[in-house]
């Protein structure tokens, strides 16, 4: 579990209020990636988080509201974690391949994370499926790059969009059969999912390879 | 398209009269199932319920739990229904036409009309088919393995097209669901034939590249 922590403020009393909050949608991204959003209730979640009810309510209006509060958290722990092993030396498919593989190692480790962030937030409602899109999004302006790539290609405005959703799809599928420990395996073909609108199935092909031997 | 509202369409007559009760229920079934994507797309399957479903198609209770176990059932029967006719309409349209990015591109513009005209199917089938439950998750996945062929001919057409990765056609399929579920999840269903060409590019690129997608997209667009 990674909280984020701030010694400076642990101590006080709204401290404690704000580390009770995080252990309560840390157990939200437990029980839905486990149990499915749908079966999931508020008595699930306080007791994965050892809080009472009172103190989830004083937190949350109710269990869709803290899941939108919990599926927000997952999504900056994943962008965090691909922006701390990324780097501006890298060059931009060096970034791509980092950045997908970040994310699959992370899902292969925590499956409950995984099948929260992509498989169950399509079960929360229409606002949680917006986050969704946006967070997508988000994810995509890591690919703006690659239109350099292109070699001054005209290109489709939407074309990271393309790419995230092809990506996103192959995963959705490998988890729908729950199997998040598989996703490594399947790194090859999602770098080549990513690369290949921008620079052509050969070159994707190539790039694929390499990813599969290195 | 024209849309024939609830009240439009033909009923039995009510009170006595000959037709075999065989008819009868399959025009219940039918009404019910049509009540199902409408009501489904105005409140969300969670909240629906079996009085919905009986009110919005006027048949009774009784008759609902003669043709169907539960709502669920009732559900996934439309939904199954829905998707048949779209996935008809699109390969009739693919069909017509012979090489492939022509194919293609005749294959996703049914696509994009239909969703475009029913945006209650639309909707449903993409964006809200989550909230139904895993069964309904299933159906959505089979429903989009029948459209697979549509892509897969690339291989044939693409030079090289043998050394693919096996995963080609669900990339083509969900770059092309991501720049759906982008406009359905945000309202906009009436936009999804502006994007023709982002659609087939998503679909061709995968096999051909992003040179000879761009080019047949705008041979196509002409």
């Amino acid at each position: 579990m990674i909280y984020i922590r701030n010694g400076s403020t642990l101590a006080g009393p709204m401290a404690g209020s704000e580390t009770r909050r995080q252990q309560i949608l840390e157990a939200m991204v437990r029980v839905v990636g486990r149990k499915g959003y749908k079966a999931t209730s508020v008595a699930d979640v306080i007791e994965e988080a050892s809080t009472s009810r009172t103190t989830f309510y004083k937190h949350f209006e109710d269990k869709h509201d803290c899941f939108l509060a919990a599926y927000d958290m997952a999504v900056e722990r994943i962008l965090g974690e691909v922006i701390a092993n990324c780097s501006s030396e890298q060059s931009w498919l060096d970034r791509v391949r980092v950045g997908l593989s970040t994310i699959v190692e992370l899902f292969a480790l925590d499956p409950e994370l995984a099948r929260t962030a992509i498989v169950e937030v399509a079960a929360a409602g229409a606002d949680a499926r917006q986050r969704h899109w946006n967070a997508i999004n988000k994810f995509t302006e890591f690919l703006e790059d690659g239109e350099e790539l292109a070699g001054g290609r005209e290109l489709p405005d939407n074309i990271a969009l393309m790419a995230a959703g092809a990506v996103s799809g192959l995963i959705f599928d490998e988890l729908l059969t729950g199997r998040a420990e598989r996703l490594p395996s399947l790194l090859p073909d999602l770098l080549f999912a990513m690369l290949v609108p921008y620079i052509g199935p050969g070159a994707a092909t190539a790039e694929m390879r390499r990813a599969a031997t290195g | 398209m024209e849309q024939a509202g609830v009240g439009d369409r033909w009923r039995p007559p009510r009170g006595r009269h000959r037709l075999p009760p065989e008819v009868v229920a399959r025009s219940q079934r039918e009404r019910l199932l049509e009540a199902a994507i409408r009501v489904v797309a105005a409140k969300g399957y969670g909240p629906m319920t079996v009085g919905d479903l009986t009110k919005e198609a006027g048949v009774s209770r009784t008759t609902f739990y003669e043709l169907f176990e539960d709502k669920e059932a009732c559900f996934l029967a439309a939904y199954d229904n829905a998707v048949d006719a779209l996935v008809r309409r699109v390969t009739r349209a693919y069909e017509s036409e012979d090489a492939w990015p022509d194919r293609a591109a005749a294959g996703l513009a049914a696509l994009l009309e239909t969703l475009a005209e029913e945006p209650a199917l639309a909707k449903l089938s993409l964006v809200d088919i989550g909230n139904a439950g895993p069964a309904a998750q299933r159906r959505y996945r089979a429903a989009i393995q029948r459209l697979t062929p549509l892509f897969e001919e690339g291989r044939d057409f693409a030079p090289g097209g043998r050394n693919l990765p096996a995963n080609t056609s669900r990339m083509a399929i969900g770059g092309v669901t991501g720049l759906l579920s982008d406009e359905l999840v945000a309202g906009r269903a009436e936009r999804l034939p502006a994007l023709l060409s982002d659609v087939l590019f998503a679909t061709l690129v995968p096999y051909i590249g992003p040179d000879a997608a761009a080019r047949e997209v705008d041979r196509l667009k002409r």
